[in-house]
């Protein structure tokens, strides 16, 4: 070897540049590698593509994979105590060293994960990719929705502040209005019928073994499905249109001439349904993307806590009403309902609970659910944008979208004190002090 | 040997390499934030300080850092002393250093509240926890206690030593007087002078015309009605204003106007808020130089009414709905005329529209428009009475 040669295949040692001989040692890297062969060996181009998924997925599931990192971390300093919560809030803000970072970063990426997670649910509704097998992986996703706000909304009450204890407070007389099982179902939640001690420890468990492990489980279930049901829909166009084109037959078929392997040979089995040209490795291609989205959602987290605090109000008081009490932002909009459907008719009231709280979002959940064998377009309209076909779906799914986006604004920047319309701009009455 | 297919290589590698560089950037700042302290410097400081005033053992074992005063029977975690540095070293550096490196004032009382066991929020109210300025001072939107100021006091009216004396009075509510607490001390003998007990009830002791007022200090100021106070809606605001000129912040109230100046007002005010419950430990609460008793005879001590044959009932609505916290029968006049004889000077058909309804009766007939002027500007409030309490009252009252 000329020194050259030494020198290059010395910085190429260094720099760790894994450079696999052909497509065979490409492809068993990653079978042969536990965190690799989470991806098949080649993926869809169209798959990975930032246009057609977003990746909104792989975001919710990194923002999670961070809640689990700086939730575990922040189990080291809170105590589930009405008495300690409260300051070991205090203590995280002020004397933990970067504890303010660990708590921003475990709020906004809360919200975040709860935002993604409904845009992923849109990105698939546009998309049509519920259709056909994937109606399965359909409903798991819905049930990882609820998973995800439960965990979330249990996680609201944790800082045992007055937002705290007062969403939590609204959100549950919420649950209190579903017919029959509603009194004892917010009963059991709360270990009572106050928000006191028994719902904070019980919150607190919830949100930080028995939830999450449940989306762990959905969510390994969900990526095993998307694998199994072939991959994103985005391949079915490519699917539909494929040209069929003659093959040709790997040279040599030795192993199943000397009996180590049955049937066809291992090529020709492997082979997916896709031309080789819309297709790439999933490793280096799909795993660089996947560390560059890591990073991105990393640095949006990190970037947002450091310029914006976790909000904290006064230590939580059962005796003393916030006005207004809100819930959580994403259960705002079932709070609006509620405000806006409770109509007084002479003496009787109707209840705005029970329209709010429990009707509509029941009747759009199990619409939702229900969706994918409503659906009845063509399979040329499954894993497309916007299909033309599915217009009037995806104009009534957007509708409804919008709907709830306008809810939620309006609960959170124009509702004031005594559920009042407050413009921005226009100032609230001050809130009284002692001194 | 075909190429490999790494295609996406060329549209992600750039973007890797500006995002990692990014994460680098948002790391740095992020330590940045956690280590460029408020405290720091001021802690090299008063290193620099200790060394100039020939403290050089202390300057070597000086550590930066958090510190705080952590007594959990009291609840205090006081991280002032994290920037205070100077607190415990009266003696031995100046008075005169700026703050935050003064010494605290060598005050005669500090003895007997040393700050490892009391701290100093107990006395000077702010955020303990915090380690900023801002939020240990006033503690940021939602923090109720600010610190006792010098600002804040100046805009009530008052100085810090005398605003703190509202908290000094949280544990020494039951001193009849303590030294150096001059407004509390005016305050408490207002209430006896006044006879504020004749109306409102502190500590099961007192009226029932009033409002209940032991522990006044810890009621929400959300509970207030602000509508007719000027300046800020704070508690402070209302009870003073309130103190000066009743009727003008709630209107139609039965509690006279006393005519009291202001110094005495905000006095009153101090007093007032410093009625907090108090959840210190037993061997904190001060033992009183002497007991503070209601100077004057209370009405149920001034002896039973007396009995009417075939009136019991009506006596017994007498005993028990208040009257005998105003009226005496042949005792004398309390805070209502003696009631002895009433009997001949009224007739039933008048007693049972006054039971009724006191202030529909002095606005009814002229005649009696001068009464409110005679008794203190009090209209005797109305009882609520009902039809058969006010005819057993009635059987009672014409046999007196």
């Amino acid at each position: 070897m000329t020194m050259r040669e030494r020198l290059s295949a010395l910085w190429r040692t260094l720099a760790w540049s894994w450079d696999p001989r052909g497509e065979r040692e490409a492809g068993e890297a990653i079978v042969r590698n536990l965190w690799l062969h989470w991806f098949p060996a080649k993926v869809a181009r169209v798959s990975a593509s930032w246009s057609y998924s977003a990746w909104l997925g792989a975001i919710a599931a990194i923002l999670f994979l961070i809640l689990n990192v700086t939730g575990l971390l922040l189990m080291f300093f809170y105590v589930p105590s009405t008495e300690k919560a409260y300051g070991s809030m205090k203590d995280l803000d002020y004397a933990v060293t970067l504890g303010w970072l660990l708590r921003n970063q475990h709020r906004w990426a809360a919200h975040g994960m709860v935002a993604v997670a409904f845009l992923h649910m849109a990105r698939v509704f546009f998309t049509g990719a519920y259709r056909g097998p994937r109606a399965l992986n359909w409903l798991v996703g819905l049930a990882l929705l609820l998973t995800t706000l439960l965990c979330s909304f249990t996680g609201y009450l944790l800082p045992w502040d007055q937002l705290a204890l007062w969403a939590v407070t609204v959100g549950t007389n919420i649950a209190r209005e579903a017919p029959l099982a509603g009194e004892f179902i917010r009963y059991v939640l709360l270990g009572g019928t106050q928000i006191g001690q028994n719902a904070l420890l019980r919150f607190y468990v919830l949100h930080v073994f028995f939830i999450p492990l449940a989306i762990w489980a959905l969510f390994a279930y969900h990526m095993w499905r998307v694998r199994k049901d072939g991959g994103l829909a985005a391949i079915e166009p490519l699917r539909l249109n494929r040209q069929m084109q003659p093959k040709q037959m790997p040279a040599t078929k030795s192993y199943s001439l000397w009996g180590l392997a049955r049937g066809t040979s291992a090529a020709v089995r492997s082979s997916t349904e896709l031309e080789e040209s819309d297709q790439v490795f999933a490793s280096p291609s799909v795993t660089r993307r996947l560390v560059l989205v890591v990073l991105v959602v990393l640095n949006v987290t990190i970037l947002i806590s450091v310029f914006f605090n976790a909000p904290l109000e006064e230590a939580a008081n059962p005796a003393l009403t916030p006005n207004p009490a809100k819930a959580p932002w994403y259960f705002l909009w079932l709070q609006e309902l509620v405000a806006s459907t409770t109509i007084p008719i002479g003496s009787i009231r109707i209840s705005g609970g029970l329209i709010g709280g429990i009707i509509v979002p029941g009747v759009l959940l199990a619409a939702a659910a229900l969706w994918p064998w409503l659906d009845r377009s063509s399979p040329a309209a499954e894993g497309v944008w916007f299909a033309r076909e599915r217009r009037w779906q995806n104009a009534t799914f957007a509708t409804v979208l919008v709907l709830i986006v306008a809810l939620i604004m309006i609960g959170i920047f124009v509702r004031g004190p005594y559920w009042r319309l407050y413009w921005p701009g226009t100032p609230w009455p001050p809130t009284p002090r002692t001194l | 040997m075909e190429p490999r297919q790494d295609e996406l290589e060329r549209q992600d590698f750039a973007w890797m390499v500006l995002a990692s560089l990014v994460f680098f950037i948002l790391v740095a700042i992020a330590a940045w934030r956690a280590f460029d302290t408020e405290y720091g410097p001021l802690q090299g400081r008063f290193r620099q300080i200790l060394e100039q005033h020939n403290q050089l053992a202390a300057a070597r074992r000086f550590r930066p850092g958090i510190r705080q005063i952590w007594n959990p029977e009291i609840g205090v975690v006081d991280r002032c002393i994290t920037c205070h540095l100077g607190y415990e070293w009266g003696g031995q550096l100046p008075t005169d250093l700026p703050q935050p490196f003064a010494p605290h004032p060598p005050l005669p009382y500090l003895d007997k509240h040393p700050f490892p066991q009391f701290g100093c929020t107990v006395c000077h109210g702010g955020q303990g926890w915090a380690t900023t300025a801002s939020m240990a001072h006033v503690g940021g939107e939602h923090w109720q206690s600010p610190m006792l100021s010098d600002k804040l006091a100046r805009r009530l009216g008052l100085t810090a030593a005398q605003l703190i004396q509202m908290r000094c009075n949280i544990c020494h509510r039951h001193d009849l007087s303590t030294p150096g607490m001059e407004e509390i001390n005016q305050a408490k003998d207002l209430v006896k002078r006044k006879k504020c007990l004749l109306c409102h009830a502190i500590e099961g002791k007192g009226g029932l015309v009033g409002p209940e007022l032991t522990y006044f200090g810890d009621k929400n100021p959300e509970l207030f009605d602000f509508k007719n106070v000027t300046g800020a809606h704070t508690v402070f605001n209302w009870s003073y204003q309130h103190l000066m000129n009743p009727d003008q912040i709630t209107p139609n109230t039965t509690m006279p106007t006393f005519g009291f100046e202001q110094a005495q007002a905000r006095a009153l005010t101090l007093l007032l808020l410093s009625w907090k419950r108090n959840n210190f430990p037993p061997q904190y609460i001060p033992t009183p130089v002497e007991i503070a008793q209601p100077p004057y005879k209370l009405a149920s001590a001034v002896g039973e009414p007396p009995m009417v044959a075939g009136a019991e009932s009506g006596r017994n609505i007498f005993r028990t709905r208040g009257c005998a916290f105003c009226h005496t029968v042949g005792q004398g006049r309390l805070l209502g005329p003696d009631l002895k004889g009433v009997g001949a000077r009224r007739d039933e058909r008048w007693m049972r529209q006054w039971l009724a309804d006191p202030a529909s009766v002095i606005r009814a007939y002229p005649e009696f428009a001068h009464w409110p002027d005679e008794y203190d500007g009090i209209v005797m409030p109305n009882q609520n009475l009902s039809a058969e309490e006010i005819n057993a009252l009635v059987a009672y009252l014409s046999k007196l």
